[in-house]
C-alpha cells in the first residue's frame, strides 16, 4: 500500500465524514434530476421547491418519449455513436500500432499533429465541415455526423491505443514471426488478442465522445439525423422549459451510460489515467 | 513484394492521417483562409478578399475583447477550483486506502453525463424562483430569502455560476488522475518524512506536489483546453447572457457565424482564438510538463 494511508482512528473518522459529505454534494444534483422526472408538471416548478415528489408518476417519461422526434433521435444517437466508434477503431488501432512498434519519423509527426487536433476549437472545424458534408452529399445524415465525431475520438483512440501497445513485449511478436507468421498475421493473431482490454476501453471512450457531443450535431444536422442532446436542448421553448420532460429524457439518456460505466469502472479508470500517469 | 518496416508503418498510419487531413486539417485551412475574405452568409454567395480587415475589426470590437477576457476568466475559475477540490478528494481517497474503491467509482459518474444535460440540470438547480439550491441554503439558514442570490441572472456572478456544472462534471477526472499519480509516490519517502516529524502542509507542498508535477501538468492542460472550448454547457444555461456576461469566445464566434451572418469576421475571431490556444498549450507543455525531462 501507500505511505499516504493513515491508520489513526480519529483521522480516519474525520476523513470518512468528509468523503460522505463530498459524495452527498456530488450525488445530489443527479438524484434530484431523477426525483424531478417522477414529479407532476406542477410539482416540478413548485415554489418553494420540494426535494421529493408529492405524487410519483411516469407521466413525464410517457410525454417525453411520445413527443415527435424523440425516439428517432435516440436511435440516431445510438447509430451515430456506434458508427463513429467503428471508424475510430478501424483507423486508430493500426495507426497506433505502427506508431508504437516502428517509431518512424512520419509516426512522430503524426502523433504531434493528432495532439494538436485536441486544441482546435470545435467551431473552427465544424463550420467548414457543413460545406464539406454538403459537397459529399451527406449533410444531415448519420454517417456525416459520425465522421465529424470521429475527428474528436480518433486522436483520443490513437493516444489510448498507443499506451496499450506500448505494454506488449516485442518478444511476443518476434516469437510469432519465428513460427512463420508475417507481420499482419502476428498483429492480428498475437498482438490484438493481448490488447483486447485496451480495445474495449478505447471503444467506450469513442462511444461516449459521440454520445455526449453537441456542437457538431447542432451544426451538421437539422431534422433527419438529429441526436438526443439537441432534442434535450429543444425542450426549451418560447414558453419556458418543460422541466418534467427534460429531466425524464435526460434520465433516459444518461442512466444507461452511467450504469455501463459503473459496471466497467476498472477499465475506465485505467483509460482515464493511462496517458497522464506515464508522464 | 515485401514491404520494408518503414513502408509497412506508413501503410498502417495512412488511413488515419488521410482522414484527419480531409476532415480536420482541410476544414481548418479553409476556416483560416475565410478570415481574409468578406463573405456573404448565403451559401455560395459572393466572397471578396479584404486582407487583414476582419482581424482589425475583431481586435477593435469590445465584444471580442470582452469575450476573450471572459474565456480566460472562465478557464481559470474552472481549472483552479477543479484542481483544488480534485486534489483534496484525491488525498482523502489516498488516506483512506483501498476501502474507498467503491466510492471512487461513485464519484466518477458525472464524467458520463452529457454537458447539455449537466448544463440544464444546474440551470434547474440555480434558477431564481424555484431553484433547489437557494431553497436548501435558506433552510440551512444561510440565506433569508430565496431570491437573495440570482445565480444566473446577475451579470456580476453569472460567469462563475455557469462554471459550476463544468466543475461538477469533470473534477472527477482530476481526482482520478491525481489519485493514480499518488499511488506512484514512493511510500518510503513519505514514511521517512513522517518520521522526521514533517507536518502535512510541508509534506504536501514540498514533497508530494513536486513529485506529481508531470501528472498535474497533464491534468491541467487537458482540462484547461476543454474549459477554454466550453460551448454547450454555457449556451444551454444562459445563451451568453445576461448582458453578454457569459459570452465566451466559442459563443461569440458561433453567434457571429450563424446569427449575425458574418462568416469572415467569425473566422478571423476563430483564428485568433486558435492561435491563442496553441501558444498557451505549447508554453504549458514545455514549461510545466517538460516531456522527457524529469520523469516521475
Amino acid at each position: 500500500m501507500n505511505g499516504l494511508e493513515t491508520r489513526r482512528r480519529p483521522a480516519r473518522v474525520i476523513l470518512w465524514g468528509a468523503l460522505a459529505a463530498v459524495l452527498v454534494l456530488y450525488g445530489f444534483p443527479f438524484v434530484y434530476l431523477l426525483l424531478t422526472s417522477f414529479k407532476t408538471p406542477l410539482d416540478a416548478i413548485a415554489v418553494p421547491p420540494q426535494v421529493l415528489p408529492s405524487q410519483w408518476t411516469l407521466d413525464n417519461y410517457v410525454a417525453a418519449l411520445s413527443k415527435e422526434g424523440v425516439v428517432p433521435a435516440l436511435i440516431n444517437s445510438v447509430a451515430t455513436a456506434v458508427l463513429s466508434t467503428a471508424f475510430s477503431l478501424a483507423l486508430g488501432v493500426p495507426a497506433a500500432y505502427a506508431i508504437t512498434r516502428y517509431r518512424t519519423p512520419s509516426g512522430r509527426i503524426f502523433v504531434i499533429a493528432a495532439l494538436v487536433t485536441r486544441m482546435v476549437p470545435t467551431i473552427a472545424v465544424g463550420a467548414p465541415l457543413v460545406e464539406t458534408m454538403r459537397r459529399l452529399g451527406i449533410s444531415d445524415t448519420t454517417i456525416g455526423l459520425a465522421i465529424a465525431h470521429t475527428t474528436i475520438s480518433l486522436p483520443l483512440s490513437i493516444w489510448l491505443m498507443s499506451s496499450f501497445f506500448e505494454a506488449v513485449p516485442v518478444e511476443l511478436e518476434e516469437a510469432a514471426k519465428v513460427d512463420g507468421s508475417d507481420r499482419l498475421q502476428a498483429f492480428r493473431h498475437v498482438v490484438l488478442p493481448v490488447v483486447s482490454g485496451g480495445l474495449a476501453v478505447t471503444a467506450i471512450f469513442a462511444f461516449l465522445a459521440s454520445w455526449n457531443e453537441f456542437l457538431f450535431a447542432l451544426l451538421l444536422t437539422s431534422v433527419r439525423a438529429q441526436t438526443t442532446p439537441i432534442v434535450i436542448a429543444n425542450f426549451q421553448t418560447q414558453f419556458g422549459l418543460d422541466w418534467g420532460g427534460m429531466t425524464a429524457l435526460s434520465a433516459v439518456y444518461s442512466v444507461p451510460v452511467i450504469l455501463l460505466t459503473l459496471a466497467l469502472q476498472r477499465h475506465i479508470v485505467a483509460g482515464l489515467t493511462l496517458g497522464a500517469v506515464k508522464g | 513484394m515485401r514491404l520494408t518496416d518503414r513502408r509497412f508503418a506508413l501503410v498502417l498510419i495512412a488511413p488515419a492521417a488521410l482522414f484527419l487531413a480531409a476532415f480536420v486539417a482541410w476544414p481548418l485551412l479553409r476556416f483560416v483562409s475565410n478570415a481574409f475574405y468578406e463573405i456573404s452568409p448565403i451559401a455560395g454567395g459572393p466572397r471578396r478578399f479584404v486582407g487583414f480587415e476582419n482581424f482589425a475589426t475583431a481586435f477593435a470590437a469590445p465584444a471580442f475583447q470582452g469575450a476573450a477576457l471572459r474565456t480566460i476568466v472562465y478557464t481559470v475559475i474552472v481549472v483552479a477550483l477543479e484542481f483544488t477540490f480534485g486534489l483534496a478528494v484525491a488525498l482523502v481517497f489516498a488516506a483512506l486506502g483501498s476501502r474507498s474503491a467503491v466510492f471512487r467509482t461513485v464519484f466518477m459518474y458525472p464524467l458520463m453525463v452529457a454537458p447539455v444535460v449537466a448544463g440544464l440540470l444546474w440551470r434547474f438547480l440555480l434558477i431564481d424562483n424555484f431553484g433547489i439550491l437557494n431553497e436548501l441554503l435558506r433552510r440551512a439558514g444561510l440565506l433569508h430569502s430565496t431570491d437573495q442570490i440570482a445565480w444566473l441572472s446577475n451579470p456580476k456572478i453569472a460567469l462563475f455560476s455557469v462554471a459550476l456544472p463544468d466543475i461538477w462534471l469533470t473534477t472527477s477526472f482530476i481526482t482520478l488522475v491525481l489519485f493514480a499519480g499518488l499511488q506512484n509516490v514512493p511510500g518510503d519517502v513519505i514514511e521517512a518524512a513522517r518520521i522526521d516529524g514533517v507536518r502535512f502542509p510541508t509534506l504536501l507542498f514540498r514533497i508530494i506536489l513536486p513529485l506529481l508535477r508531470p501528472v498535474i501538468a497533464v491534468a491541467l492542460i487537458v482540462r484547461g483546453i476543454d474549459a477554454a472550448r466550453a460551448f454547450d454547457i454555457i449556451l444551454i444555461q444562459t445563451s451568453g447572457g445576461p448582458q453578454d456576461s457569459t459570452t465566451t469566445l466559442s459563443l461569440l464566434i458561433y453567434r457571429t457565424m450563424t446569427r449575425n451572418g458574418d462568416p469572415g469576421l467569425a473566422s478571423a475571431m476563430g483564428t485568433v482564438y486558435l492561435i491563442g490556444m496553441l501558444v498557451v498549450a505549447a508554453v504549458a507543455i514545455f514549461a510545466i510538463w517538460r516531456p522527457g525531462g524529469d520523469q516521475a
